[in-house]
């Protein structure tokens, strides 16, 4: 056991931040090497990716709008699921020599870990709720809101998944394979190229604690069909989170203390 | 007497032999019936000192002694399996300094990234940036990625990062092994300073000089135990005398791997 005895002696919340802020700030500069160039690339990826595929299934495929634009949220929003578990599950090895340097708390690598999949979805909605507003069937801003509500869900479910994982994955030097397999099986669980309905009713219930499946359902209600999910809906989802959350938490609780044991 | 900064009771560690440990999904799988051999190594066994205010104390033994551990666990970034520690101070530590930086960024957001995970606040480090890396003797190669850095420069900088970090207590590895003359020369003179203006200081080292010369009183550890503990000169003298007596080499003070069977 190791007590500090007088309070005080561990840096506070200001010199953490900066540690926040160095972190996302040093992450983003080594995906996009340098930093004007890089953010006219993350700016760019979402906005591309957002016309090749609307080119893609308006020409070459032919489809229905309501279709093209179920898919495009669908697999945008499995990508940052995807992307942002990936990076969170990796990143305490990832930063692994910050690890053995001093004694701090190592779930903010964790959560900053997602930042720059966080700034791809941002980034991503408005791309796509400008696309809306354009082609004349802007969202209420009730509904608009309600999105956000949905994001902050997604990334809160993230982080709790990424704070059992980073911990699990130092002591399982495998796990990043097994979650590849499982999130790649996930992509056809949740429901992103195949509509809902044609799955029988019984196993509507499972399909909704795979976590993206509620989140991207609710987003096309709100975003493409302009309905408004049930209030029931709304709290299973919120408590699905914070079980998650949760979950995640506990298991970083129980391991993060050992973790540079493992390094 | 001046009181206690740090307080070490009774630490004990064993690891896990790595070799026999089972670090993978896979293993845990597939080898669920087949019996569970460990090899455990105890590093510590029931350590006890303290340290006290403005006091420097050095720690000597034999590699694989029990010293990098113990610092580690003073850390606070392993945690003991019995005993404890209690710290009534802020501790810095210099650990392993050498290895461990972001090689895609510069020197000066490896500084932030470092200096922040030790507690420092970024308004504090971007006032210090011009010192440590004049420090380190590195202000041409600020801008410089990492990746292209030499083992020794990578090592100077850390230890100017560090030793700008220090709050109260700084505790130190090998610190007067890096670099050339001119900057070993720095470091004792910035030791030197930071001991007159009453930090307190835990150093390890094997080099029985640097211990007689920079430290008031000492321990000798051997076997993850403390041998001997007194005037830094006598323990000193106690080292080299365990480094040439031939009978040191008793199995009752090398570390004992303890076998047993575990599921």
């Amino acid at each position: 056991m190791i007590s500090a005895a007088t309070a005080g002696l561990r840096p506070g919340r200001a010199q953490y931040s900066g540690l926040v802020w160095t972190l996302i700030r040093t992450d983003f500069k080594t995906r996009y090497h340098g930093t004007v160039g890089g953010f006219v690339w993350a700016l760019l990826k979402p906005l591309t990716m957002f016309v090749v595929l609307m080119a893609v299934f308006s020409y070459v495929f032919a489809s229905e709008r309501q279709y093209k634009l179920d898919l495009i949220i669908g697999l945008f929003l499995y990508e940052f699921f995807q992307e942002s578990t990936k990076m969170g599950l990796l990143s305490l090895r990832a930063k692994g020599y910050l690890l053995n340097k001093a004694r701090f708390p190592s779930w903010i690598v964790v959560i900053t870990s997602a930042s720059n999949a966080v700034i791809t979805l941002v980034l991503f909605s408005v791309v796509l709720i400008a696309f809306l507003a354009m082609t004349g069937r802007v969202p209420s801003p009730v509904h608009v809101a309600l999105y956000a509500v949905y994001l902050i869900h997604y990334v809160a479910i993230a982080a709790g998944f990424s704070l059992a994982a980073s911990v699990l994955f130092m002591q399982y030097r495998d796990l990043n394979q097994v979650w590849e397999v499982i999130s790649h099986a996930g992509f056809f669980v949740a429901p992103i190229i195949y509509p809902l309905q044609i799955l029988p009713e019984r196993v509507h219930a499972y399909l909704y604690l795979w976590p993206p499946t509620p989140i991207i359902l609710f987003s096309r209600s709100v975003l493409v069909d302009g309905r408004t999910p049930s209030l029931v809906a709304h709290t299973l989802l919120t408590a699905e989170t914070l079980v998650i959350l949760a979950l995640g938490a506990l298991v970083y609780r129980l391991k993060a203390p050992r973790v540079a044991e493992h390094l | 007497m001046k009181p206690r900064v740090i307080e070490a009771s009774g630490i004990s560690k064993t690891f896990t032999i790595p070799s026999v440990r089972r670090d993978t999904v896979r293993e845990h799988v597939l080898d669920f019936f087949r019996p569970h051999p460990s090899e455990r190594l105890t590093v510590l066994d029931s350590v006890s000192f303290e340290l006290r205010r403005g006091e420097s104390l050095g720690l000597m033994g034999r590699n694989g002694g029990g010293k990098s551990t113990l610092l580690k666990i003073i850390s606070g970034i392993y945690q003991p399996d019995r005993g404890s520690v209690t710290l009534n101070a802020a501790v810095t530590p210099i650990l392993e300094l050498g290895v461990g930086w972001n090689p895609d960024l510069d020197a000066i957001d490896n500084i932030e990234l470092l200096g922040t995970v030790m507690g420092m606040t970024l308004r504090e480090l971007r006032a210090a940036t011009a010192d440590i890396l004049a420090f380190a003797d590195l202000e041409r190669f600020a801008k410089l990625e990492l990746r292209h850095y030499s083992s020794g420069m990578a090592a100077r900088l850390a230890y100017a990062v560090a030793f700008h970090a220090v709050r109260d207590v700084l505790i130190l590895d090998e610190i007067f092994a890096v670099g050339d003359a001119g900057f070993k020369e720095r470091c004792q003179a910035r030791y030197r300073e930071l001991h007159r203006s009453g930090h307190s200081m835990l150093l390890v080292s094997h080099e029985p000089r640097t211990i007689a010369t920079f430290c008031d009183r000492a321990l000798l550890l051997e076997g993850g135990r403390i041998v001997k503990a007194g005037p830094a000169s006598d323990v000193a003298d106690a080292y080299l005398a365990l480094l040439t007596d031939p009978s040191s080499r008793d199995p009752e003070i090398e570390p004992r791997p303890q076998r047993a069977a575990r599921r």
